[in-house]
């Protein structure tokens, strides 16, 4: 543990989140790409069902055009919690899902 | 947010928050978090013991303490030189605390921000047995320094202490060492018999790479002195297991005196 890579700063950079890791790699991840693998249980478990081609987005969906989060806050030592536009908060993305979901950058 | 997310607390006027966890019960792991407490506080340490078990307090019995009145009685109580604080004082012994998960993490929550610790060299944080709720919230909420896993040496027990040992690390929570409790028998002639198998407490240590802090035998006195309120550290002072409990509380002192994980940064939005 003591020698994987944390951020060192995280700020957004257009539609997405860039992050600077203290290997110095820079990973970028956009928001909708974010929002659409959160971690969170129920959002695991829709994941994992077939889609449905029928699926109606909530009045919440439509109203809040494309993801975008309205706050996001460490959580203890490990993770960040993204507070998303559409209300959804539940996700609590791990140092290691969030190197995972960016892509390396320079 | 999340009304299962707790907030981020911070506790400044208190140096160190070590939690005494174990992935199994029954292990001794209250006794230990009284006995380190104390013998934290006999090496010239302030300290305070915040009993994170919600379901099944432990505190009170060990200090004998009972229930007060929390509008008449200022929390923590203090006893011994500890300051204390448990879901024991606010509830009869004889009543269950009958609550799910988010009700406990509150619980854990309020006990840490509401409650007025003071200034304090070290905060002892008796965790419930698992990997649960208390768990989650302090790893999430509290400023911990490290955490003390708990184990008998048998297999049982180490097959729940490994869980506890993953868990620290999955929320990147420093995992101060490994303390075997009942590892042997000492007679008056100081033959050492082991009852409960040899060697897991350091077999743990040494494949999860984190400090082995030691051994605490078994005396019938150590139970004995929990029931009758009064730690064996305290009460026998220089019983084998009592010299044991500082020579753990120095450990302790040594793995938690270095820099903690500096915060994640903020996130520029």
């Amino acid at each position: 543990m003591p020698n994987e890579p944390r951020p060192v700063s995280l700020r957004r950079e257009g539609d997405g989140l860039r992050i600077e890791w203290s290997d110095g790699v820079v990973t970028f991840s956009t928001w909708r790409r974010l929002r659409s693998q959160c971690p969170c249980a129920a959002c695991v478990e829709e994941r994992a069902k077939p889609p449905d081609p029928f699926r109606v987005l909530s009045p919440a969906e439509v109203a809040a055009g494309p993801p975008a989060p309205v706050a996001m806050k460490p959580v203890g030592h490990y993770a960040y919690q993204i507070t998303w536009n559409d209300g959804h908060s539940t996700g609590i993305y791990s140092l290691e899902r969030l190197r995972q979901l960016g892509e390396e950058t320079t | 947010m999340n009304p299962g997310m707790p907030a981020k607390l911070t506790l400044p006027g208190v140096k160190q928050v070590i939690a005494v966890a174990s992935g199994k019960g029954g292990v001794g792991k209250s006794t230990v978090a009284a006995n380190l407490a104390l013998a934290l506080h006999l090496s010239g340490k302030s300290v305070g013991l915040m009993d994170a078990d919600i379901y099944g307090p432990s505190v009170p019995i060990m200090f004998g303490l009972g229930t007060v009145d929390p509008q008449k009685t200022p929390l923590p109580l203090e006893k011994f030189g500890i300051k204390l604080m448990s879901m024991g004082f606010l509830v009869d012994p004889n009543q269950a605390v009958i609550w799910r998960g988010p009700k406990v993490a509150q619980a854990v929550q309020s006990f840490l921000s509401q409650i007025n610790w003071g200034t304090l060299d070290y905060l002892v944080i008796d965790l419930p047995p698992g990997t649960g709720d208390a768990q989650l919230t302090l790893s999430q909420s509290a400023p911990l320094t490290g955490a003390v896993i708990v184990t008998t040496p048998g297999e049982v027990s180490l097959i729940d202490a490994r869980k506890g040992v993953k868990m620290f690390r999955e929320v990147r929570v420093p995992i101060l060492g490994i303390v075997e409790n009942m590892s042997y028998f000492e007679d008056a002639a100081g033959n050492k018999t082991p009852i409960f198998g040899v060697g897991g407490g350091l077999k743990l240590a040494l494949e999860s790479n984190v400090p082995f802090l030691g051994e605490l035998p078994i005396d019938p006195r150590v139970a004995a002195c929990g029931d009758q309120g009064e730690p064996i550290v305290r009460r026998f002072p220089d019983s084998p297991v009592a010299r044991a409990y500082r020579a753990l509380a120095a450990a302790v002192a040594e793995a938690a005196n270095t820099p903690p994980p500096a915060p994640l940064p903020e996130v520029q939005l």
